[in-house]
């Protein structure tokens, strides 16, 4: 039953028992953009950090992109399988270092090399993370068939990342 | 050819022009000295470059005027006469497409894809120095920049080509 029909069967209604006259008041479907934007709290204590605070509008104003690459300029090589490539690169970084990037993970191609940068919380012990290193580079670069190189930075306290709380 | 394996060795992009460039200008004299004295062996010549041409193209215009910027740099450092401009205006691609998945067709959502331009010119160059060149400023070249390098060579007159002798210009008057 949509929203018409329940407003001409109630109007209906109320002509033929005149002494009743309500009504539905309907609107246009209002449809505001939702996209990378967070709802506020009322307790304040979602953190942001400074790319999640920035809505999508202000990408190229206060924001750059995550991931760079030619292929979508103009006459530029493969954006699709570009594109897909970086969704993988994203997908199987964060779960081999799972909860532990705490920003973006930035994916750089140059001259068939795809550099890979984010920041990581400090939990590990060195020796763990050197072995994440080596075999994320080796899986990624058999699979994409280029050289891939992490660049990782890495950060003690959490909470040095947040921009703002909501 | 040292300078090729020296390039190999330091993997890491080397982002400090002076050092590298002072390396490069040091082994690009050599090179031409090796040059001349092979003139008197009757090997090849070296070629002569008119205009070498680079059109830059990008997704952001700060990083290619930095780049451009770069480019001139280099060339000066080398001696070489260079210039940059943005003379093409900037191409924007754009997406108008609805916004749901089913029905509402009167809300939509726009993308955009622009793309800038800059060019940048060197003049007058000779065969090794161009290479040396276009190869420094190839391997330093920013992630979202493509490049697209135009050479002009200079060349002899073939020898069968041959003016026309002074009488027949006198008849024609």
């Amino acid at each position: 039953m949509s929203l018409l029909a329940i407003k001409n069967a109630v109007q209906i209604f109320a002509f033929r028992n005149s002494q009743v006259q309500r009504c539905i008041h309907t609107t246009a479907i209002c449809h505001k953009v939702q996209s990378g934007r967070y709802r506020v709290t009322p307790k304040k204590d979602f953190p942001l950090t400074y790319e999640m605070a920035n809505p999508p509008h202000r990408i190229a104003h206060r924001k750059s992109w995550n991931s760079w690459n030619t292929s979508n300029l103009q006459g530029g090589p493969r954006p699709s399988e570009t594109a897909i490539e970086d969704l993988f690169i994203r997908k199987f970084v964060t779960g081999t270092w799972h909860s532990l990037f705490v920003s973006e993970i930035i994916i750089k191609r140059q001259h068939n090399i795809i550099r890979i940068a984010g920041i990581i919380r400090q939990t590990l012990y060195p020796r763990k993370m050197y072995f994440l290193i080596g075999y994320t580079e080796e899986l990624l670069s058999f699979w994409l068939q280029c050289p891939v190189k992490l660049e990782l930075q890495t950060v003690t306290d959490k909470r040095d990342v947040i921009f703002k709380y909501i | 050819m040292n300078f090729i394996q020296q390039l190999y060795r330091c993997n890491v992009i080397n982002r400090s022009p002076l050092n590298f460039i002072k390396q490069f200008s040091a082994l690009a004299s050599n090179v031409e000295n090796v040059n001349t004295k092979s003139i008197n062996q009757d090997e090849e010549l070296d070629k002569l470059y008119k205009i070498v041409e680079l059109e830059l193209r990008g997704n952001d215009p700060a990083v290619l005027r930095s780049f451009a910027k770069f480019a001139t740099t280099a060339g000066q450092h080398l001696d070489v006469e260079a210039k940059s401009w943005s003379l093409r205006k900037p191409v924007h691609e754009r997406y108008t497409v609805l916004k749901s998945v089913h029905i509402y067709k009167k809300h939509r959502v726009q993308y955009e894809f622009r793309t800038y331009f800059m060019f940048v010119q060197y003049k007058h160059l000779t065969g090794s120095t161009a290479d040396t060149l276009l190869e420094y400023v190839e391997r330093n070249l920013p992630e979202g920049i493509a490049l697209k390098a135009t050479k002009v060579e200079l060349q002899k007159l073939p020898d069968h080509l041959v003016p026309p002798p002074k009488e027949d210009v006198k008849q024609i008057s």
